[in-house]
């Protein structure tokens, strides 16, 4: 099976000669078409410039990123704006609803973005408003929706144009514990049923423990992968802790 | 340190409000400009021979300062506010670190100050020429190239200036600064995301739109029915109408909007974002879109009827004479003029007129009964039998009025027409030929009695049988055009002694010779002439006496008078009107920036926000101009109607499409000013999406 994303020795730099910040040093790794990949790592590890270079919303200074076959720092102009709002779906940390649409035109903006058919659009509109339990609150502005609802609405909206990858920033981030479950529930379901291929950065390791794989990163670099076998989610959710209790310490103490 | 803090603040802020500062540079132009208005050739000139009325406008000027100072004052607060509130979470963040309040006020007020002086400094040099501009423009169009220009600084009026400007300033920076002091820093560092008002259902908003609507039609009427001005008690109605009905239609506007969310193409691009951002704009701002749209109004109104008033007060007509004499003392009318020749002559001013020729003008004195000593039925019949037209009903009323006419003697009359270089009339004995004045007049109703006059119809005065004949006459009797006659019989020379009894008025119109003309412009020549009259004492020899100049000086005053303060008053409105809704949308652009962000990631190019942006500010700005606009086109015909005497209300139609054309200029300005906004909102769009926009 061919990777959708394919990323080679991606590298990023910030700053100038003198005090330069590596946040990517030779970041190496494939998604699977399907695949549910979780990214963690502490503040500052680099996970969140990684999302960015993907989103195409930073570009990175070296290596490449390719997406289906076509390498991301090509695209220029309109088959970007494409990529951006067709190729990938993105879910932030705190929604970014836009407070004067309601539920609904909010979830519809990207369909109006890139010109696709009314009537198909809303045929999505409907069946992931359902799956997502958000029919009821179409019609409401973001600040009449609880935070759980908000990040519903948001994941239908980088749902609905079918994208081939989602990339989730903290999507647990701004909610409290219940609705942290719940989204994650929703979205592990997508996967499994929708085959949706989502790459999610989290520092939740309760979130991170609906992932199949997850990617740990620290300075900049790739230092350990975790994969979910058979196992239970709470199992996996044991282990996912005993790596994140040794990030601080080094890789003396990993397995 | 601090000093270069202070430096970068007031540069950044300059940066990110070009708009707003360039209307601070407007409005100290206009300062000035208002100010030095005593300094203009046109004033200086007139302020000669019309001291009375220009000292009286002069007086007027204060009261016009002290407005303007009141309307760029709010102008100010308004922008002050929403540059402060954009940066409080820096003042939080400045509190945070310990600086002091009181540091924190010196610091506003030392940037606050810096950005004040360099308006200043930019703007009163463009001031300044600005005045001299005009000041030479409006010599050159009122044919003044006569009185050397002379570049003129008005020190006093740089001096209010300062004084005006940076009071107001100081003033609003006090009060807003005052307010943002008894804030906590918590709240100063919390984001404040336009703080959501509550909604009414969509019905209520409906309502108002209609109700708006309905009550500026009323006004409409009211005005355009002239009902408003009956009685004060209406036009505050009229007003209060207006004011109420704009701002409600303006609160209703949303529910339209909605209407628009819902009913367009949803799959336009950003269809949907675009209406939702006007509907957001309306909501939070629809009683400053309301008061700007009344501004603009305001500035319409007084450009259209500014300019219509001006340009019917410029009748030209016919320029003949360039004096008229008026002998107070001869007891003989007929001594009149020998005695003005021979003044003139003892001072060798004679060879300066090339003619002096007397004016005769009288009553009937022979009879003691001064009721029907004319009578004019056949004429008053024939009118009576054409077809009903408004025309007529205004010669009929007119006419009715005319059984005392002025007599005039012809060959006075001829020889003027012979200046005037038209041919002469002829009248037997028994002939009079029509006097009107231009004035009251016009080509219909000339063309109407001309048509009675051709059938020769037969009158009478005093009793005896006497036949209108000719054209009716219209030339100029004297020289002072506030002087005219609404109806008069010439009568042949002998007619008019017998008639008038040898007691009459005797005006002497004189015209100047090549030699007093000689190597220079008329107006040059009448001044010099005028100086030299007044050298020799003429009013000791009880001879007054009124030149074309002093009369084209008056006709100026209006002119200028009119012209000078209503569009003054207009820039003013307009600059303050634009200025408020430009930076209103900038500010909230600013504002919701994170939502362009936010499209960016969901596939948005540059180019999609940046036409949902100029949409957006079609919208915002075209809104409150189409209104405005709209109830202008009303207004002037208001004031035209309200404020224009009878007798120029005939060319209401002519000033009326004067007033249109002026609209429709005021509307490509207000194109122009919109396409700047758009300008710095596709920047402002540039510098939202820049940190992560690196493609």
């Amino acid at each position: 099976m061919e990777p959708i994303l394919d990323i080679e020795n991606l590298t990023k730099t910030y700053g100038n000669v003198p005090n330069q910040t590596k946040a990517l040093d030779g970041i190496t790794f494939q998604v699977m078409p399907g695949e549910f990949l979780g990214i963690m790592g502490s503040s500052g590890s680099g996970k969140s410039t990684l999302l960015n270079c993907i989103a195409t919303v930073i570009s990175p200074t070296g290596g490449s990123i390719v997406m289906e076959g076509k390498k991301l720092q090509s695209l220029k102009g309109k088959s970007l704006a494409a990529y951006r709002g067709k190729t990938v779906g993105y879910l932030f940390q705190n929604f970014e609803l836009l407070d004067n649409l309601t539920g609904r035109e909010n979830i519809l903006l990207p369909t109006s973005l890139h010109e696709v058919p009314e009537k198909e659009s809303l045929l999505r509109l409907n069946k992931l408003a359902k799956y997502l339990e958000i029919t009821d609150v179409l019609d409401k502005f973001p600040t009449q929706m609880s935070g759980g609802q908000r990040q519903r609405v948001a994941a239908a909206r980088a749902m609905i144009l079918h994208p081939k990858l989602i990339l989730a920033d903290e999507p647990t981030g701004a909610l409290d514990s219940k609705n942290g479950k719940n989204i994650m529930e929703k979205l592990s379901g997508l996967n499994q049923d929708e085959q949706a291929t989502i790459l999610m950065v989290t520092h939740d390791s309760n979130a991170a423990s609906f992932c199949r794989r997850i990617l740990f990163i620290q300075d900049g670099v790739i230092f350990h992968e975790l994969r979910r076998g058979d196992e239970s989610q709470q199992d996996f959710y044991e282990r996912i802790l005993k790596v994140m209790a040794q990030l601080g310490g080094g890789s003396s103490h990993v397995f | 340190m601090f000093s270069n803090l202070i430096l970068r603040n007031s540069r950044r802020e300059r940066k990110e409000n070009g708009l707003f500062f360039t209307s601070l540079v407007i409005s100290i132009v206009a300062f000035y400009i208002i100010l030095s208005l005593s300094r203009q050739d046109v004033m200086i000139f007139l302020a000669k021979m019309e001291s009375n009325a220009v000292n009286k406008l002069l007086l007027m000027i204060p009261i016009f300062y002290g407005m303007t100072l009141g309307i760029l004052f709010f102008l100010i607060y308004f922008a002050c506010k929403y540059q402060m509130e954009r940066r409080r979470k820096e003042f939080g963040v400045y509190l945070m670190m310990g600086m002091r309040r009181s540091r924190l006020f010196t610091m506003l007020l030392a940037e606050d100050f810096l950005s004040s002086l360099l308006a200043l400094v930019i703007g009163i040099p463009i001031a300044v020429l600005l005045s001299e501009i005009i000041s030479l423009v409006t010599a050159r169009l009122v044919g003044m190239g006569i009185i050397g220009h002379q570049f003129t600084l008005s020190l006093p009026a740089i001096g209010f200036t300062f004084v005006g400007f940076l009071a107001i300033k100081l003033a609003a920076f006090l009060i807003l600064s005052g307010k943002f002091s008894h804030q906590e820093i918590g709240s100063l560092l919390a984001n404040s995301s336009g703080n959501e008002k509550k909604q009414k259902p969509g019905i209520v908003y409906g309502i108002c739109a209609v109700c708006g609507t309905g009550m500026l039609a009323t006004a409409y009427w009211l005005a355009i029915g002239g009902l408003a001005w009956n009685k004060t008690g209406m036009m505050f109605l009229t007003l209060l109408l207006g004011l109420l009905g704009t701002i409600l239609l303006f609160y209703g506007m949303r529910a339209v909007i909605a209407l628009l969310v819902k009913t367009g193409n949803a799959n336009r691009k950003l269809h949907v974002f675009t209406f939702r951002q006007i509907q957001e704009n309306v909501i939070h701002r629809s009683t400053s879109m309301a008061i700007s749209s009344l501004l603009i109004l305001a500035a319409l109104c007084c450009f259209g009827a500014g300019i219509g008033i001006a340009s019917t007060n410029r009748q030209a007509g016919d320029h003949v004479l360039d004096y008229t004499f008026r002998d107070c003392i001869a007891e003989n009318p007929q001594d009149a003029l020998p005695h003005l020749q021979d003044v003139l002559k003892e001072n060798g001013l004679d060879s300066q007129f090339s003619q002096l020729f007397e004016m005769r003008i009288g009553h009937v004195h022979t009879t003691e009964n001064f009721e029907g000593v004319f009578q004019m039925e056949s004429v008053m019949e024939s009118l009576h039998r054409l077809p009903p037209s408004k025309e007529r009903d205004i010669l009929l009323n007119n006419l009715s009025y005319t059984d005392f006419p002025y007599l005039i003697c012809l060959s006075d009359y001829n020889r003027l027409l012979e200046a005037a270089g038209k041919p002469v009339l002829t009248l037997t004995d028994n002939e009079a030929a029509v006097y009107q004045d231009a004035e009251f007049t016009n080509t219909g109703r000339a063309a109407i009695l001309n048509e009675i006059l051709s059938s020769r119809p037969v009158a009478s005065l005093d009793g005896n049988p006497i036949c209108l004949t000719g054209e009716i006459q219209s030339v100029n009797l004297v020289t002072d055009r506030s002087i005219t006659l609404s109806f008069a019989l010439i009568l042949p020379d002998q007619q008019f002694l017998r008639y008038t009894l040898g007691n009459y008025d005797v005006y002497i119109n004189g015209i100047m010779s090549q030699e007093a003309a000689r190597g220079a412009s008329l107006m040059t020549a009448i001044s010099d002439l005028n100086g030299k009259l007044a050298g020799i004492g003429l009013g000791n020899s009880g001879i007054e006496y009124e030149s074309y100049l002093q009369n084209m000086g008056r006709q100026l005053f209006y002119l200028v008078a009119a012209s000078y303060i209503t569009i003054y008053l207009a820039i003013i409105f307009l600059v303050v009107a634009n200025t408020i809704m430009g930076v209103q949308f900038l500010m909230n652009q600013q504002k919701t920036g994170r939502r362009y962000q936010t499209l960016v990631r969901l596939g948005a190019t540059y180019k999609t926000m940046c036409a949902s942006a100029r949409k957006q500010i079609s919208w915002f700005i075209g809104l409150p101009v189409c209104v405005a606009a709209v109830s202008s086109l009303f207004g002037v015909k208001a004031l035209f109607a309200g404020l224009l005497s009878s007798r120029v209300q005939e060319t209401q139609g002519e000033m009326l499409l004067v007033s249109a054309a002026i609209i429709f200029l005021l509307c490509v300005v207000e194109y122009i000013y919109m396409n700047a906004i758009k300008r710095s909102s596709d920047r402002v769009l540039l510098t939202l999406i820049q940190p992560q926009r690196e493609e």
